[in-house]
């Protein structure tokens, strides 16, 4: 059946491109095939309903991000993940980075089967901050509109990420990261 | 700028968020030092390596159909509830309760009569011109019975079979979930030549109001086919000659 005018056709046009990302981004939050498939839809009923308040010119990709996680941290998954890992403020403000050449190494040279169990394990705040960047290709103005932070929390989230990732690659536990079981 | 400095920028180098002439800076900078250099290659092969690691899922079919589907269920409730608030807001309410009482005495009119008339064999025909006049038209798309027939688990309340088609001048194009009186159903796409026929099938319910004889409709310039046979009521839609259709007809019912 045909949609009932010009604004679903376009909703159409732009959003069922995303399906793939969307559902990546939702499965890599959620660990779980039937969760990040509700998350979609959800996202997709929502999008559609709201996409009137959509201002044209703007972010398309951006705002259907953010309703996919702001839908994830609504659910019984994303609010048992925001409880057990919640971010260090005091993180937050250390942007400085520095880069230790061995643990960079560790991360180049591991499996991809490594590096998607390393991911896997990161802590949400990081592991969502390193998707949309790296997975995802986006820009730092982007990212802070989907996790509506300013941009220096996204540059600060992501370094930290990263050098989670390099430590747990270079063998090495960091505090607070426990192991996740490889859940589908 | 100090090597200690473009650590501290290294990040968003890499990330390609410096204004240009940073960028370029850097580049300039990194070509004469291979600490700077090699720290900027690594991260951005880490860089490169996650991002094959992090695109790991796809999209089923299976989802994507339901989300098309959702889609345009949301489409079809919006205009049905925007056209409502349009006439309740320009029309009178006493103006809507003679429309209502007319379309009551119509509506009377037609149920006693719709036995005699193939109205609903019409309406078939709508459906029939909307899907191909989508731009999904099927959701399950396969020429093969055994992946469409198992895809409709679920998602309508029976089950029907599939005839084998080699031989045949009959593709199967694939399939998808109708609705008519607001009982789900399947719609079946077939080909023949260029043309595309559709085959609905429903549970046989006194609600579907059809005609209970198998006929051509000359009124509309689409030939219908209908039966009922186990319980379920088949209409094959199509711009093809009847001769033709009554082939694919015969087909269905023998392995139906």
């Amino acid at each position: 059946m045909q949609p009932a005018n010009d604004s679903h056709r376009e909703f159409e046009s732009l959003a069922l491109p995303l399906l793939d990302a969307l559902y990546n981004f939702a499965r890599w939050l959620s660990h779980d095939q039937s969760e990040a498939e509700d998350l979609v839809q959800e996202t997709f009923t929502k999008a559609l309903r709201g996409f009137s308040s959509f201002a044209p010119g703007t972010d398309f990709r951006a705002w259907m991000f953010r309703i996919l996680r702001n839908t994830f941290l609504t659910s019984r998954t994303g609010l048992q993940a925001k409880l057990t890992v919640p971010l260090d403020p005091e993180e937050e403000a250390a942007a400085g980075v520095t880069w230790e050449t061995p643990e960079t190494l560790a991360v180049a040279s591991a499996t991809r089967e490594a590096l998607q169990q390393a991911l896997s394990e990161l802590p949400l705040a990081y592991r969502e901050v390193v998707l949309l960047c790296d997975v995802e290709e986006m820009k730092y103005a982007e990212i802070a509109e989907v996790l509506s932070v300013p941009i220096g929390s996204v540059m600060s989230r992501l370094a930290r990420g990263r050098k989670l990732l390099r430590q747990m690659l270079a063998g090495e536990r960091p505090a607070g990261i426990r192991k996740v079981d490889g859940r589908r | 700028m100090s090597c200690r400095e473009w650590h501290d920028r290294l990040q968003s180098y890499v990330d390609a968020a410096l204004p240009p002439q940073e960028m370029e800076a850097f580049r300039a900078h990194a070509a004469h030092c291979p600490d700077c250099g090699s720290a900027a290659l690594s991260l951005m092969e880490t860089k490169g390596a996650l991002r094959r690691a992090g695109r790991r899922y796809e999209a089923s079919s299976d989802l994507r159909a339901r989300v098309v589907a959702t889609t345009h269920q949301a489409a079809t409730d919006e205009g049905t509830a925007k056209a409502r608030s349009a006439i309740t807001l320009f029309w009178p309410r006493w103006a809507i309760t003679a429309a209502a009482v007319l379309l009551l005495a119509a509506g009377l009119f037609f149920l006693a009569n719709r036995s005699q008339h193939p109205s609903s064999l019409a309406e078939f025909a709508d459906l029939h011109v909307a899907t191909l006049a989508s731009a999904n038209p099927v959701e399950v798309v396969s020429t093969d019975r055994h992946t469409v027939k198992p895809w409709f688990q679920g998602r309508i309340p029976f089950t029907f079979d599939l005839p084998e088609l080699q031989g045949s001048p009959f593709t199967l194009v694939g399939g998808r979930v109708a609705y008519f009186h607001q009982e789900p159903g399947a719609q079946l796409i077939f080909g023949y030549q260029k043309h595309m026929i559709s085959v609905f099938i429903f549970r046989e319910t006194p609600q579907l109001g059809i005609a209970p004889a198998s006929f051509s409709d000359r009124g509309t310039s689409f030939n219908l086919q209908t039966w009922t046979q186990d319980g379920l009521r088949y209409v094959l839609v199509s711009d093809v000659n009847a001769a033709k259709l009554q082939d694919l007809a015969v087909l269905l019912q023998h392995h139906a």
